[in-house]
């Protein structure tokens, strides 16, 4: 009995005893496949100084073009939340920062404007008016606290432009899940289940704690009582929801948003819309 | 003070910390400590860093991995520890990397690059069929790879590749295997679980270095 195998280092024929009898241009319909038992006789005769080079040279070769290959939506869409929660956190510890700042200079604003961004626009367009507790500053000091408060402003607007373009390919990579979940959610369940793929494969109790780990392991190595929700908490049906029917709440849209996950990888139709009156008319 | 040679073979020790014999010397990939005396140059190798360093600090007295051996690395990751074991087995020996995410690949391709004796191989460890026409037979089998199967994927790549009499190292993590259950236990589990199909030379637990983690040193 004549078996083919092929390797990095060409295609070869080998016998019933895992003997290379022969090598071949390319590889052979006709014979057999080479069954599992014989492939370690055969990579023994491979272990030999002649071939490292070449095993080298391939593997490099082939490793190489996986790693351009395994680049797509996941990735971009995991790295753009990423930095949206990173920029969110930079532009909160910077605009307490201002707030401080400009106080000696103008405190009344900072205590009448409770909004962040609003905050900062108004630095940098309002003029203080004559009576105020703030102290009187010279030109160049109160030039750096604009120069700080333009910053931020930019840092604002680059979170939008990252939030709009984050809506566009998510809407066309998992339609189903932004719909049920929307943007941020459903990108932050991407980033959690690492890929869409992952996602689709995971059952929907894991999809409800994602986010709870540490209670849950909590959970179970003490026995305290376990977690309801994780991420899926900031969710607007369990935020309106009243605190006893949260869980329930939880539970059963883990459960449609994993049917969404499958829906969206295997390139199913968009029922997102239906699961979602479900929802509303059943809890809303 | 100068390194010695240890009791392993390719390890140099100066009594509190180990380093290995650099195969190319002024490179340096990890940001860690070096020793000059005249060409030779010896770089340390951090026990919180690695299992392998942590398991020879324990005591271990035979790892089995030798000059010109074939090493099958599981769990590769960015590299540190093949970086080692590189120097180990020095320019005619041979590493087959192996890791499943692209992400730490990447980081391991550049390292290939610089050294021509480690080989990356982008898989997954669970599925050798996936891999094995890419490979050779190898002496040593080397596993770190922190998943609830750890044991059948050890099993399943030391009974493909490695040869007869050679040797096989099993880094186990109690925490990922069941985060219940004590420890000890889990490690005996494994024990008993590798003695049914090969002989188990070496077992030691990696306390102060590593929590909740054991190495296994079998022969097949």
């Amino acid at each position: 009995m004549k078996y083919s195998f092929t390797h990095a280092l060409g295609h070869f024929i080998v016998n019933d005893n895992g003997e290379i009898i022969g090598t071949l241009a390319k590889p052979d319909a006709k014979l057999k496949k080479l069954p599992f038992e014989l492939v370690q006789c055969v990579l023994e005769n491979f272990k030999q100084k002649k071939y490292f080079a070449k095993l080298y040279s391939k593997n490099i070769v082939i490793t190489k073009k996986a790693i351009k290959e395994s680049v797509n939506e996941d990735n971009l869409i995991v790295q753009t939340i990423s930095t949206m929660t990173e920029l969110d956190r930079t532009i909160n510890l910077f605009t307490k920062r201002l707030r401080e700042w400009y106080s000696l200079y103008f405190p009344e604003l900072s205590e009448n404007v409770s909004n962040h961004e609003k905050f900062v626009d108004m630095v940098l367009t309002e003029k203080r008016p004559q009576e105020t507790i703030g102290a009187n500053m010279q030109q160049k000091d109160i030039a750096e606290m604009i120069k700080l408060a333009k910053h931020i402003q930019t840092m604002f607007r680059l979170r939008c432009e990252h939030e709009t373009y984050l809506q566009t390919i998510m809407k066309k990579y998992c339609p189903n899940i932004t719909e049920l979940a929307g943007v941020t959610i459903g990108a932050k369940l991407l980033e959690l289940g690492k890929s869409l793929k992952h996602l689709a494969m995971l059952p929907a109790s894991t999809i409800q704690l994602f986010g709870a780990e540490k209670a849950l392991f909590r959970h179970l190595k003490t026995g305290s009582r376990s977690p309801k929700y994780g991420i899926i908490y900031e969710h607007q049906l369990i935020q309106k929801a009243k605190k006893k029917d949260r869980g329930k709440i939880a539970r059963v849209l883990a459960d449609k948003l994993s049917l969404c996950a499958r829906l969206d990888y295997f390139k199913g139709e968009f029922k997102a819309k239906e699961y979602r009156k479900d929802l509303e008319r059943k809890f809303g | 003070m100068k390194p010695i040679p240890h009791k392993i073979f390719g390890i140099y020790t100066d009594k509190r910390r180990i380093y290995t014999k650099n195969v190319f010397p002024g490179k340096i990939h990890f940001e860690e400590k070096t020793v000059k005396d005249g060409p030779i140059e010896y770089r340390e190798f951090d026990p919180r860093r690695s299992k392998l360093a942590a398991m020879i600090m324990k005591g271990c007295t035979n790892i089995g991995i030798r000059k010109n051996d074939v090493v099958l690395y599981l769990g590769s990751s960015h590299g540190y520890t093949p970086s080692f074991v590189s120097d180990m087995v020095e320019e005619d020996g041979f590493i087959f990397g192996i890791d499943p995410a692209p992400r730490v690949m990447r980081d391991f391709v550049f390292l290939a690059e610089k050294r021509n004796n480690l080989v990356p191989v982008l898989a997954d460890a669970f599925h050798p069929e996936t891999y094995m026409d890419r490979v050779c037979a190898v002496d040593i089998v080397y596993q770190d790879v922190a998943q609830r199967n750890q044991t059948a994927i050890f099993v399943k790549n030391c009974k493909m590749f490695l040869k007869k009499g050679g040797y096989g190292l099993l880094a186990v993590k109690a925490r990922s295997i069941d985060i219940t259950k004590k420890p000890k236990q889990i490690f005996i589990e494994v024990r008993t679980q590798l003695e049914k199909e090969f002989t188990v030379i070496d077992y030691r637990i990696l306390e102060p270095f590593e929590k909740d983690h054991c190495m296994i040193i079998i022969k097949k």
